[in-house]
């Protein structure tokens, strides 16, 4: 397989995953879309793995191992801070005055909402791809990918 | 590893030699065109497979392709 051909097939999942995300949001069907993730990525790997075309040497290897590598360490920091912070809300438990123990609402037992938990997600994620991205772009650029040639 | 680092090649000089381009080289020793520039310019230092596979392709020693420059400490 060529790679202008497994390019198409990145945009082809790419479209087909964007369009399974925005059915599974309209029906509240995270699971259905959790599975396309996967399948897709899968689907991506095996395409991948036909290319016949795609140099890699060991020097592409290097910057890909760095990035993921200091990608790792930076993330694992932040991904622990966020992960004791909600530990602590699971730990925490709000003190209710005796009088009132029967008259408070059960909803302000729950610290942190589905909806915030995923807001947090999100942000994981957005900072793992920034991360990876902006090693891979520093990694890139001090193993000579835009060097001008001399030729 | 980078520029300023004490290994030092003569890549450019054997492929002017052997009237070779990089894109000539990259193809012969299974590497991108990139790998070879930034070898050139000391931005990236090769694994010891790769130097081997390089000098083997001019026939010559890896010593005569690469060098280390800076003085080794010398036991007294």
């Amino acid at each position: 397989m060529k790679k202008n051909i497994f390019y198409l097939i990145i945009g082809f999942v790419a479209l087909l995953l964007l369009a399974i995300f925005w059915y599974s949001v309209e029906n509240y069907t995270p699971l259905f879309f959790m599975a396309a993730f996967v399948i897709g990525v899968v689907a991506i790997y095996l395409a991948y793995r036909r290319v016949s075309d795609f140099v890699e040497d060991e020097r592409s290897a290097k910057i890909s191992e760095k990035a993921a590598l200091r990608t790792l360490q930076v993330f694992w920091v932040c991904f622990c801070a966020v992960s004791i912070g909600a530990v602590m809300n699971l730990l925490y438990v709000p003190k209710i005055p005796r009088d009132h123990l029967f008259e408070q609402p059960v909803q302000s037992l729950v610290i942190m909402s589905p909806r915030i938990i995923g807001y947090v997600q999100l942000g994981l994620l957005c900072l793992v791809i920034f991360l990876y991205v902006g090693f891979r772009l520093y990694y890139a650029r001090k193993y000579g990918d835009w060097e001008s040639d001399e030729e | 590893m980078g520029i300023g680092s004490p290994m030092k090649n003569k890549i450019k000089v054997f492929r002017a030699m052997h009237d070779l381009t990089q894109e000539d080289l990259a193809k012969a020793i299974g590497v991108t065109r990139q790998t070879i520039l930034a070898i050139e310019k000391g931005k990236y230092v090769p694994s010891l497979d790769l130097a081997f596979r390089i000098s083997r392709h001019f026939k010559v020693n890896i010593e005569e392709v690469f060098s280390y420059e800076d003085e080794m400490p010398t036991r007294e």
